[in-house]
């Protein structure tokens, strides 16, 4: 998972590595993943998460296209 | 193995990552857990059979502890601390914003555009996290197909 400075940027990285367009969040979107994705990590009860509950985090952060589907 | 050992071995090895502020090798963390390295071994085979952690191919060491890397990658982490900084590398930016996410602290992401390699600073600071320049994240891989080469990804 990358940063670029524009679309058109994610679009040249994406000819240049012959890769069909993948999913762009915005920066704010991403930090928001991040932080419900790995603010309990340093818990000892974390345990990964199973595929529904997943899910159900993308889904909170409106990511419910099928690119976000584990499973 | 118990998976209480396996978890002690997750933790300090995730405590130790973040003191060093770099990834503690197996000796290390049997040391600290005063156990015999060829547990913490086959514990880090375990976690990785469980994608919890990464492993660097023939010396079965640490690649990655997500969103932590053990090598540098254009991701650097910092933290404010008593003076100057802490720093880590993340995996990539998701995980960079991840150990500030893990941390639970203001911090900021040093990168660059993917594609130009033009500088970019990522801060978090009060829960809000703003790209300068402005910037777009790209998930490349589709979620099903992450752990197929976690490493490209």
């Amino acid at each position: 998972m990358l940063i670029f400075r524009s679309e058109e940027h994610i679009e040249k990285w994406c000819k240049a590595w012959r890769l069909p367009r993948g999913a762009d969040l915005s920066v704010e979107q991403a930090w928001k993943l991040a932080d419900s994705w790995y603010r309990d990590r340093l818990s000892p009860d974390w345990r990964r998460r199973t595929v529904d509950e997943a899910h159900e985090l993308f889904r909170s952060l409106g990511l419910t296209s099928e690119f976000w589907r584990l499973a | 193995m118990p998976d209480d050992f396996k978890n002690r071995v997750r933790v300090r090895l995730y405590q130790m990552f973040l003191e060093l502020g770099r990834c503690p090798n197996m000796a290390e963390i049997a040391g600290a857990l005063q156990c015999g390295v060829s547990e913490v071994a086959a514990a880090f085979h375990e976690l990785a059979a469980a994608h919890m952690i990464v492993l660097q191919e023939g010396n079965g060491e640490v690649l990655m502890a997500n969103p932590l890397s053990a090598v540098p990658t254009p991701f650097v982490v910092e933290t404010p601390a008593d003076a100057g900084f802490r720093s880590w590398f993340g995996n990539c930016i998701w995980d960079a914003l991840g150990v500030i996410a893990m941390l639970q602290r203001d911090g900021r992401v040093l990168t660059s555009c993917g594609c130009c390699g033009e500088s970019m600073t990522v801060r978090v600071r009060k829960g809000e996290a703003t790209a300068n320049p402005p910037g777009v994240v790209h998930f490349a891989i589709p979620a099903k197909r992450w752990w197929d080469d976690i490493v490209f990804n």
